[in-house]
């Protein structure tokens, strides 16, 4: 709570915040924030300026850009706050066995990381939808076979640091289970590190995401989705430049916010903590910095 | 240090035959039979069983699994990475130019993006808290935010319909490098130059520089010794920044019609082209293996300590 | 440690520069379109294979290179390298007397031997050539002396001419560029006899034909034509607002490069003219009829999607009037296509109505129909290089989900949607009629075709009576009989709604003022360059 309160104080991650609630607010109840049906067609104002009905104008088939944008949240954001989820819980969870119980499930699952992460990201997705075919959702299985397995090491790091830490060992001592030792001393402490490291991801999801729709490999017509809009935008790019502005401002303000937070979350949650984790691991920051270089991916 | 070089390589080794392994049972995945498609290709009108049988005898097809595999793993090995569906060209003969041209992109691209990160990252660093630093990470935060294609469009706009500069797509001289170049430098700048700063930061943290300060070491050799110890964690980055790069320049390469890689794996994506999608992951896939393997190399080179740890 | 990193680095950067300067050699070959006497043409896709005995290559640059025996003009056949040509009585054998000044662009002279060694490596690659009737009917090609050539078919076909015609397969490249004497497993050189030869191609980067200095009609007084790959769209549209192409028209997959207010914002900067071939062909979405656990597979379906399509829209909206709305799949100016046909106008109630009557039912509460379980769903596959295929599409959906059918939307890539026509797995796709020139004769023999339209028309009902008709059209030599065989054939296919036509689409060039005597084929798949000049 403290630390929530020293986010708060920083006027930039405080505004960021605001920004990444009322969009996802928004995407949940995107019927009711919408001011339009976002797949009702109305040739007749094809690419029609902004007006009072229509704030952001009409694109290609006439359909409300705003209503659009809104519905758009869906795909863009919560779609790929989902599939974000999904691989930090699988990555927690070998995370925690991995690092907590090390031996052989330690080895085992880090070689089987060591593989998914020698493939690079894009190189990846675009396999995955190679093979099952363009689509949102295949992108999004492609975001989750590749991220777990950088969640799954960075986890296992932080798990270790406490693993060795004296109150585990003291309560191993004691004999409580392994699970609560867990449940209750691992993961409370563990989870500012994973929030700092999902949240780091989410801006790059949210980009690529959008840069495969862009190129037609993501979302199917006639849903909107952020990327996709500014494909059909691309269409008309020199002409009509304007219909680039609202999706393109849209997904840059959303995913700096992201990053904006991101960055602060660290600096409330880490410093103190990243000068000691360094020490512990001995050649601590060479390699934090080099498993980011993968991430990049 | 030999011995070392002898141990990481052989290391990398059984990886490379794994991700061999699942790029061969990736291609199995798809919905299509490649004996189908390749007869399709060859115009075969009227496709009965019997001729998929005999097709399949005839490439080798009916064997099992693990036969296939190594006969088209010692193929890969010759560089045979069969034929193109669509086009019926080998499909060396399309990847090879493309990922010479991605890799030319790829590496100027590298060199302006290291250059930016650490002279950034370093100032940035030793002005901590202070505007010029905050400057810098506000304007690169908002720069990595941005849809690299949504950029590339404004770019363009901007410098070639309005100014009237440079090329607007297409390999043709030097000019054409300058937007995809500046376009991908901007994408990643911001994520390196965040590492550069981050690893200097931390060194300014560290033990020897209070003791150095603490023994009257003037404040220059300081800084040189920061931006040692910082350089060393971030040359190994920077290695792998070449293969990342090499990989994600998909999107660019769309919008400037650049002959290379991404187009190329799209292009083949959106036919169904599925031999050189594979051969494309199987590239890729050990570029950034081999990559790595330099990296750890070169760090261990600069870093004696690591080479025991390992 | 520090001169460690230093001596890397530097190193490094110097092998880029190295790099790069390797790649500096072929700078600004492409860039100049301004020059005065070249054209410099956007397309979509790499020229490709442009071995002219095979169907990748690029039809408008083939044009350019190889010619045929005969020429199809709006004034119906003419000589091109054949000066004359007889026709025995019993409509079987063809002599042809060849121009005597003609050489491939190697020097080799072009004769009755290489007529005859051309057209025996099409034919020893029967299989391909399957939609081209006449490959089936040739039984013998024989030299009768240096320049006169003899063809013998089984049986009198009226389109043999016709299919002489045509871009491919029948058109002719140098012996010498045979590989093993054959053609089918690729060429050595590309070497033919027309206007223009190929000086260089960068796959996937452009291609430049050179005028043909020797060429049998005049050197072409454009000297240098470049075919440069540019992404369909707007980036086209603003190299040729830079200058660094000049010409854009309609490509052979019909997928227009630029939107038509693009265009108009062209016309207005008064650099750029505008030329519009009359209607050539029928744009239209084809159902697959054979994919029996497809809703596609019913007439109900196909008439009511037929039913359910604005194309007084489409044509205003989309098109800007540049494509009139289309009713039948062939408009009523093509031969043997004047027939009296129902029309189906835009109308959602009897869309509705009809499939009511087929069993598929709206349940309360959901939006698409469904028949024993079973939702009228279908795929809708379009070219994504072409926006106007795209914004159709969505259009379309939105329409179809009016009436309870629910489309889906997936765009490939031209090559994948004719894989697609071919191997029978799609519902729905877009394709277009194959223009003049081949309609209806030539569309209507691929509708037997398994490489076109044998999946499309394969699953109704008077199947055989179809097959039948058309075998028994293509070898009539009378001419009322042909007629009403040509009506029973349309009438067919227009009551099974297969075809449901979309727009009557044309070949738009867009072109530098000072370029002269711009015309059109009677194809949509070439260009007459050699007629174009510049003021």
């Amino acid at each position: 709570m403290k630390r929530l309160q020293f986010l708060l104080k920083d006027k930039l991650a405080a505004a960021s915040l605001s920004i990444l609630v009322v969009t996802i607010v928004a995407g949940i109840f995107a019927p009711l924030f919408a001011p339009h049906d976002p797949e009702e067609v109305h040739m007749e104002l094809r690419y029609a300026a902004s007006s009072w009905e229509y704030l952001l104008g009409n694109d290609h088939l006439g359909r409300c850009i705003l209503s659009r944008l809104i519905f758009g949240i869906r795909p863009s954001v919560l779609w790929v706050l989902a599939a974000l989820a999904v691989s930090v819980g699988i990555g927690a969870i070998l995370g925690f066995i991995a690092g907590y119980f090390r031996g052989l499930t330690d080895a085992v699952v880090m070689r089987i990381c060591d593989v998914m992460l020698s493939f690079p990201g894009y190189v990846m997705t675009l396999a995955v939808i190679g093979i099952l075919g363009v689509g949102l959702e295949n992108i999004l299985i492609a975001f989750v076979l590749m991220k777990w397995a950088w969640f799954t090491r960075i986890i296992r790091t932080s798990v270790m640091q406490y693993a060795e830490s004296d109150y585990v060992k003291f309560s191993k001592v004691l004999g409580v289970s392994d699970i609560k030792i867990i449940t209750k001393h691992m993961v409370p402490v563990s989870l500012p590190d994973i929030a700092v490291i999902a949240s780091s991801s989410f801006g790059s999801m949210i980009l690529q995401l959008s840069g495969f729709s862009f190129l037609g490999l993501g979302i199917q017509a006639p849903n909107a989705e952020w990327g996709m809009m500014l494909n059909e935008a691309r269409e008309v790019m020199f002409s009509k430049p304007e219909f680039m502005l609202a999706p393109g401002l849209t997904i840059i303000v959303v995913v700096s916010a992201i990053n904006f937070l991101s960055d602060a979350l660290q600096v409330a949650l880490d410093p103190k903590l990243l000068a000691s984790k360094y020490k512990l691991q001995g050649q601590g920051p060479a390699s934090t910095a080099r498993l980011q270089g993968k991430e990049v991916a | 240090m030999v011995s070392y070089i002898i141990k990481r390589s052989l290391l990398s080794i059984p990886l490379l035959v794994i991700i061999s392994f699942l790029t061969f049972g990736l291609n199995n995945l798809s919905p299509l039979d490649p004996v189908e498609v390749i007869l399709h290709a060859q115009g075969v009108p009227t496709i009965t069983d019997e001729l998929i049988v005999e097709t399949k005898a005839a490439l080798g097809m009916d064997r099992p699994f693990l036969i296939r595999y190594l006969n088209w793993f010692v193929s890969c090995l010759q560089l045979d990475f069969g034929n193109s569906y669509v086009t019926g060209k080998t499909v060396w003969s399309l990847l090879a130019p493309a990922f010479l041209n991605t890799l030319k992109l790829t590496l100027i691209s590298a060199a302006a993006i290291i250059a930016l990160s650490i002279g950034l990252g370093v100032i940035s660093a030793l002005r901590e808290g202070k505007m010029t630093d905050k400057s810098i990470r506000g304007v690169s935060f908002f720069l990595t935010s941005m849809p690299p294609y949504w950029l590339a469009a404004l770019m363009v706009w901007y410098f070639s319909v309005q100014l009237d500069l440079l090329p607007t797509s297409g390999m043709d001289s030097y000019e054409s490098y300058i937007l995809p170049v500046i376009v991908i430098t901007i994408s990643y700048t911001g994520i390196y130059f965040r590492m550069v700063r981050s690893s200097m930061l931390s060194n300014m943290n560290e033990d020897y520089v209070l003791y150095g300060r603490a023994s009257g070491l003037p404040e220059k050799k300081i800084t040189m010794h920061i931006l040692r110890n910082s350089l060393q964690v971030a040359i190994s980055v920077f290695c792998m920044a070449i293969p990342i790069i090499l990989g994600s320049t998909v999107v660019v390469e769309n919008i400037f019609a650049w002959p290379g890689l991404g187009t190329l794996s799209v292009k083949s994506i959106l036919s169904r082209d599925f031999p050189i999608i594979q051969a494309y992951v199987l590239v890729l896939a050990m570029a950034f293996v081999l990559f790595n393997t330099v990296s750890d190399i070169i760090n261990a080179a600069m870093n004696p300590k690591l080479r025991k740890g390992h | 440690m520090t001169r460690k990193i230093v001596v890397l680095l530097s190193a490094f950067i110097v092998s880029i520069v190295l790099l790069a300067g390797c790649s500096g050699g072929n700078a600004a070959k492409t860039g100049a379109a301004d020059s005065g006497k070249e054209l410099v043409y956007a397309t979509a896709k790499d020229i490709n294979d442009m071995n002219p005995h095979l169907y990748p290559g690029s039809l408008p640059a083939q044009g350019m290179v190889y010619e045929s025996l005969v020429e199809n003009t709006e004034d119906g056949i003419k000589p091109l390298l054949a000066e004359s040509w007889d026709v025995s009585e019993d409509g079987k054998v063809y002599t042809f007397h060849l121009r005597k000044d003609v050489k491939f662009h190697d020097g080799e002279p072009f004769n009755a031997d290489a007529v005859k060694q051309n057209i025996e490596a099409v034919q020893s690659n029967a299989s391909k050539h399957s939609w081209i009737k006449l490959s089936t009917k040739i039984v013998s090609a024989s030299v009768l002396d240096e320049h006169t050539f003899e063809l013998v078919l089984s049986e009198p076909y009226y389109p043999a001419l016709l299919e002489l015609s045509m871009t491919r397969p029948y058109v002719f490249i140098s012996p010498k560029d045979f590989v093993n004497g054959e053609t089918k497993d690729g060429v050595s050189g590309h070497n033919g006899t027309g206007p223009y030869k190929l000086s260089e191609h960068k796959t996937d980067q452009y291609a430049t034909f050179e005028a043909n200095e020797n060429y049998w009609g005049g050197a072409p007084k454009v000297n240098k034509i470049t075919a440069k790959v540019l992404p369909a769209g707007e980036t086209t549209f603003l190299a040729l607002q830079k200058g660094e192409v000049n010409f854009i028209f309609t490509d052979d997959r019909g997928s227009d490069s630029i939107d038509v207010d693009a265009m108009n914002q062209l016309m207005d900067s008064g650099d750029f003219q505008l030329v519009r071939s009359k209607a050539m062909n029928t744009k239209m979405i084809v159902a697959n009829s054979s994919k029996s656990d497809s809703p596609a597979h019913e007439t109900a379906v196909r008439e009511a999607i037929w039913y359910s399509i604005d194309r007084e829209t489409i044509s205003k909206q989309i098109f800007s009037g540049t494509e009139t709305a289309a009713n039948t799949l062939f408009s009523s100016n093509v031969n043997y296509a004047n027939v009296e046909l129902k029309k189906r106008g835009f109308d959602l109630d009897t869309a509705k109505q009809l499939l009511e009557k087929a069993g598929w039912m709206l349940e309360k509460g959901s939006e698409v129909r469904t028949k024993d379980g079973k939702p009228l769903a279908m795929k809708l596959y379009y070219d994504v290089s072409s926006s106007s295929q795209k914004t159709e599409a969505e259009f379309i959906q939105n329409t179809l989900k009016k009436v309870g059918v629910q489309l889906e939307l997936i765009g490939e890539e031209s090559s994948s949607i004719a894989n697609r026509r071919a191997t029978g797995d799609y519902d729905l796709l877009f394709n277009q009629t194959w223009g003049l020139a081949y309609d209806p004769q030539s569309t209507i023999s691929a509708f037997t075709s398994e490489s076109a339209y044998y999946h499309t028309t394969s699953g109704i009902s008077k199947a055989d009576e179809l097959y039948k008709n058309i075998d028994e059209v293509m070898v009539t030599m009378d001419e009322e009989k042909r007629k009403s065989l040509y009506a029973d054939i349309l009438t067919i296919v227009h009551d099974e709604a297969v075809f449901i036509p979309l727009t009557n689409g044309s070949v738009t060039i867009v072109a530098p003022t000072g370029l002269q005597g711009i015309s059109f084929k009677q194809t949509q798949f070439e260009l007459p360059f050699e007629q174009m000049y510049f003021e």
